[in-house]
């Protein structure tokens, strides 16, 4: 196995690809967990919505698949803000069991929608960028980059949003303190609903820019989920510095791990360190040990 | 005899020093008071003692032995237990299991059944709730539950953190009253913020201000005691 | 270990029905009745198995569904390789149990998430690794050489199912079973009590793991042919949580209430709209969740407990409520 440039810049371009469609699922996760306390199982799910909303755009009405993004994160929004109102906000003053049990019911509910509606064939279009883009001898495909593009813009756009910005100012404030963001008169429930939205949204992106590089099934959210979790885990659990992270070092571990070995023993070396992270530094890499 | 003993206590959460070379002891039968405006260190020393923190340096000994670094369960095997400031009942569990649940003291002698657990209720008043689900007790009665539920492992050192928040001027005597009958069996410090009922019915009492103790004496000096004052009530008082 | 509130009704009828159950073959029952009950045998031994860590402790398990799978896997392999079958069995709910205490061992000091985290991992784990064993079979799947008669693992699988029961009926008599559940209202109030929080969770996780592992192999002696995507995939996992869920959690009649709820569903749905089984089982766990969290058979209880005390006296029933 020679190791030239060439191979190494091949492997790094197709990590980049990989995490940042992880950072965007991280991105949603970590604020989830940061702002409302509560683990989304069903995040997979919106995953998945996107991914068929934007198959149903591109090739069944045979639109461009790029009109799937801002349709995804729309819809993927609209339809967070009804689960949060709905189920998740109904059991959130309960005990942390009640609130995994909901979201993981409610991705098993989920997962059998998608299953009926869709059936179990593996969809995928034709629509939309092909091609590659040779540049130095590396090959990246027109899909990759354009999910590539998309997902560093909106990352820098949700980092921007939580930096500056009442939203983010409001977010950050009731992740460290809930009782005193309630008395600087931050209107609470407006705030959960919203960062749950934002972070459905998100995911449902992912899920689309997901359909644009790979085939649609009704678990292919729930495939990204599982790597989202580890990202999540080995970043720290509520840390958005840690979630962007451990997307780019999961994203390359699994591109160069897919290359030296194969798929499968890439996600077994993955898992194993969540494990290892749990038994050395369960708070992640840059979460603090309150987190777990 | 002397049930505990803190030497050189040193805590420190990033760049706040919570507790700074704390030394001090408790007899059997005493009742230390531990004072101090909010964030001196009181529940910081109180999670040290019970095993949930562990301290940067110092030494903490329970009858002589080295408990520094044991676990928090252990210690209670060993013979410490406490109350929560928020109380914890087990809320699907009746009055009586959450009294049965904890686990007694290795050298304990009382038995730990439903006999003397009903007999321990009896003392304050929540027999008759004895099979009723601890969610629908009213606060004072969940914070005599909280008190008995300790008790019912024989703690030789029981740590009461704030035992009286939320209770009425009647409740708060009822409670310390209660809690003067245990003097003979257990070494008590109590840390509460109602400093009026406090006081009086300790023993001894310790004030803490910025993670030190400033005083540590008969309640009658402290309560004049000029650094005390400044610490509560400013520089002008003192 | 006081048993005072073990309940002799309960534990009888438990034994009559587990006695007819097994009696059925030879009542002439058809095949198919015969196959029903052994799946309402199978998922609430797998439930009671769930029940037993993650009911009582609050601590949840998406394992157990591979804990089940390589209690069969094992099993199977063994018998292959000519290990007895009254050795082989054991040996399954051995080799799960083992793997229980990996990964308690990396997750079960821990509070919170990070156990329910490692065994969601677990399960992903099992299917890609035992996908590439060779031993196994790989993905082709593992068939048992010499197959046993349908009613010897289906007579296994009811008594585990009986036992299962009657363990849970008497940890949660025990004062054990309060400490669990004190774990699980409040760990760090238990903790501070003297309950010994990891280990109580590590042994009760273990030999739930041990359960499971049984359900699995009884199962895969009755399957008589193992594929790891069907045996690893998370459906199992599913069940094994959602019997016990919604027919009641920490209880020993409700999990039945749920694995014969499971059977029922799976044999309409299989008529009326096959396909619909995973959004049946969702819709129902959420509307659980939400409505009845103890799950379907300690709600009907406090219902007609409710009702009675309203019955006898319709000033008290208000007083204590909040």
């Amino acid at each position: 196995m020679s190791i030239s440039l060439t191979l190494v810049l091949q492997l790094i371009v197709n990590g980049l690809v990989v995490g940042g469609l992880l950072g965007l699922v991280a991105l949603g996760l970590a604020l989830i967990f940061g702002v409302i306390r509560v683990v989304n199982f069903a995040h997979g799910e919106f995953i998945t919505l996107g991914a068929y909303l934007t198959w149903l755009i591109a090739g069944g009405l045979g639109l461009s698949p790029f009109i799937g993004i801002p349709v995804a994160f729309l819809f993927g929004a609209l339809v967070g803000w009804v689960v949060q109102v709905l189920f998740i906000g109904r059991v959130m003053e309960r005990p942390p069991l009640d609130s995994l049990m909901m979201t993981y019911s409610l991705s098993i509910l989920g997962l059998g929608l998608f299953s009926f509606f869709f059936g179990g064939d593996f969809r995928s279009y034709s629509a939309g960028p092909n091609g590659d883009l040779r540049l130095a001898g590396v090959t990246v495909g027109l899909r990759s980059l354009s999910v590539l593009i998309v997902c560093v813009a909106l990352g820098a756009l949700v980092i921007m949003l939580l930096r500056s910005g009442r939203l983010g100012l409001a977010f950050r404030a009731l992740a460290q303190n809930r009782d005193a963001a309630a008395s600087c008169g931050i209107n609470i429930r407006a705030t959960e609903r919203l960062a749950f939205s934002l972070a459905v949204g998100l995911a449902a992106v992912a899920g689309a820019l997901i359909s644009l590089i790979g085939t649609t099934t009704p678990g292919v959210g729930d495939d990204w989920l599982l790597e989202g979790f580890v990202v999540v885990v080995i970043g720290g659990m509520g840390s958005i510095p840690g979630a962007l992270a451990g997307a780019l070092l999961i994203g390359l571990l699994q591109s160069i791990l897919g290359y030296a070995l194969d798929d499968s023993w890439a996600k077994i070396i993955t898992y194993l360190l969540l494990y290892l992270t749990l038994l050395t530094r369960p708070q992640g890499l840059l979460g603090s040990a309150m987190e777990m | 005899m002397t049930v505990l003993r803190t030497e050189g206590l040193e805590k420190s959460f990033g760049g706040l020093r919570a507790v700074r070379g704390v030394n001090f002891t408790v007899e059997t039968g005493q009742l230390l008071g531990l004072f101090g405006p909010n964030g001196a260190g009181k529940t910081t020393l109180f999670n040290l003692i019970a095993g949930e923190t562990r301290p940067d340096q110092g030494g903490i000994f329970l009858d002589g032995e080295d408990i520094t670094h044991l676990a928090g369960w252990r210690r209670v095997r060993l013979g410490i237990g406490r109350t929560f400031q928020v109380t914890r009942p087990f809320r699907d569990l009746t009055v009586m299991e959450n009294v049965l649940a904890g686990v007694p003291r290795s050298d304990a002698t009382r038995p730990h059944d439903e006999r003397s657990a009903y007999s321990l209720l009896e003392r304050v008043g929540l027999a008759e709730r004895a099979g009723d689900p601890a969610s629908q007790l009213t606060l004072g009665m969940l914070k005599r539950l909280e008190v008995v539920r300790v008790l019912a492992i024989e703690p030789k050192l029981l740590l009461l953190d704030e035992p009286l928040a939320g209770l009425s001027v009647s409740e708060s005597a009822e409670l310390l009253e209660f809690v003067v009958t245990l003097k003979s069996a257990t070494a008590i410090i109590i840390v509460d913020h109602n400093v009026r009922q406090c006081l009086p019915v300790c023993d001894t009492a310790m004030v803490m201000d910025g993670g030190e103790v400033i005083a540590h004496g008969l309640p009658e000096e402290v309560k004049t005691d000029p650094r005390v004052v400044r610490a509560y009530l400013g520089e002008e008082a003192a | 270990m006081a048993l005072t509130r073990l309940n002799p009704a309960m534990l009888a009828a438990t034994l009559v029905v587990g006695g007819l159950a097994a009696a059925l073959p030879l009542m002439g029952a058809s095949r198919y009745q015969l196959v029903l009950v052994y799946y309402f045998a199978y998922y609430l031994a797998l439930g009671q198995a769930w029940n037993l860590m993650s009911g009582m402790t609050g601590y949840v398990s998406f394992a157990h569904g591979a804990l089940a799978g390589i209690g069969a896997y094992a099993t199977v392999m063994a018998m292959n390789a000519g290990v007895p079958m009254w050795l082989s069995i054991p040996i399954g709910a051995a080799v799960a149990g083992v793997s229980s205490l990996v990964i308690g061992a990396t997750s079960l000091r821990l509070r919170g998430i990070a156990f329910t985290f490692a065994t969601l991992f677990f399960q992903a784990l099992a299917l890609l690794i035992v996908r590439k064993l060779p031993a196994a079979g790989g993905a082709g799947g593992l068939p048992l050489q010499d197959i046993l008669p349908v009613w010897l693992p289906q007579l296994f699988m009811i008594l585990l199912a009986v036992l299962s029961t009657i363990l849970v009926m008497v940890v949660r008599a025990s004062r054990t079973g309060t400490r669990l559940l004190a774990i699980k209202g409040d760990e760090a109030a238990a903790l501070s009590l003297g309950i010994a929080s990891a280990r109580l969770k590590l042994l009760f996780f273990c030999i739930s793991a041990v359960l499971a592992g049984l359900a699995g192999a009884f199962h895969g002696l009755f399957t008589a042919s193992l594929y790891p995507d069907v045996v690893f995939s998370f459906d199992m996992s599913i069940t094994a949580l959602a019997v016990p869920l919604i027919g009641g959690v920490a209880t020993a009649f409700g999990p039945a209430a749920g694995a014969i709820l499971f059977v029922g569903v799976g044999e309409l749905l299989d008529i009326f709209a096959p396909g619909l089984h995973n959004v049946v089982i969702g819709a129902l766990l959420v509307a659980v969740v939400l409505f009845m969290p103890l799950g379907l058979v300690p709600f009907t209880v406090g219902r007609m407990r409710d009702r009675r005390k309203d019955a006898r006296s319709p000033a008290a029933s208000g007083e204590y409520a909040r």
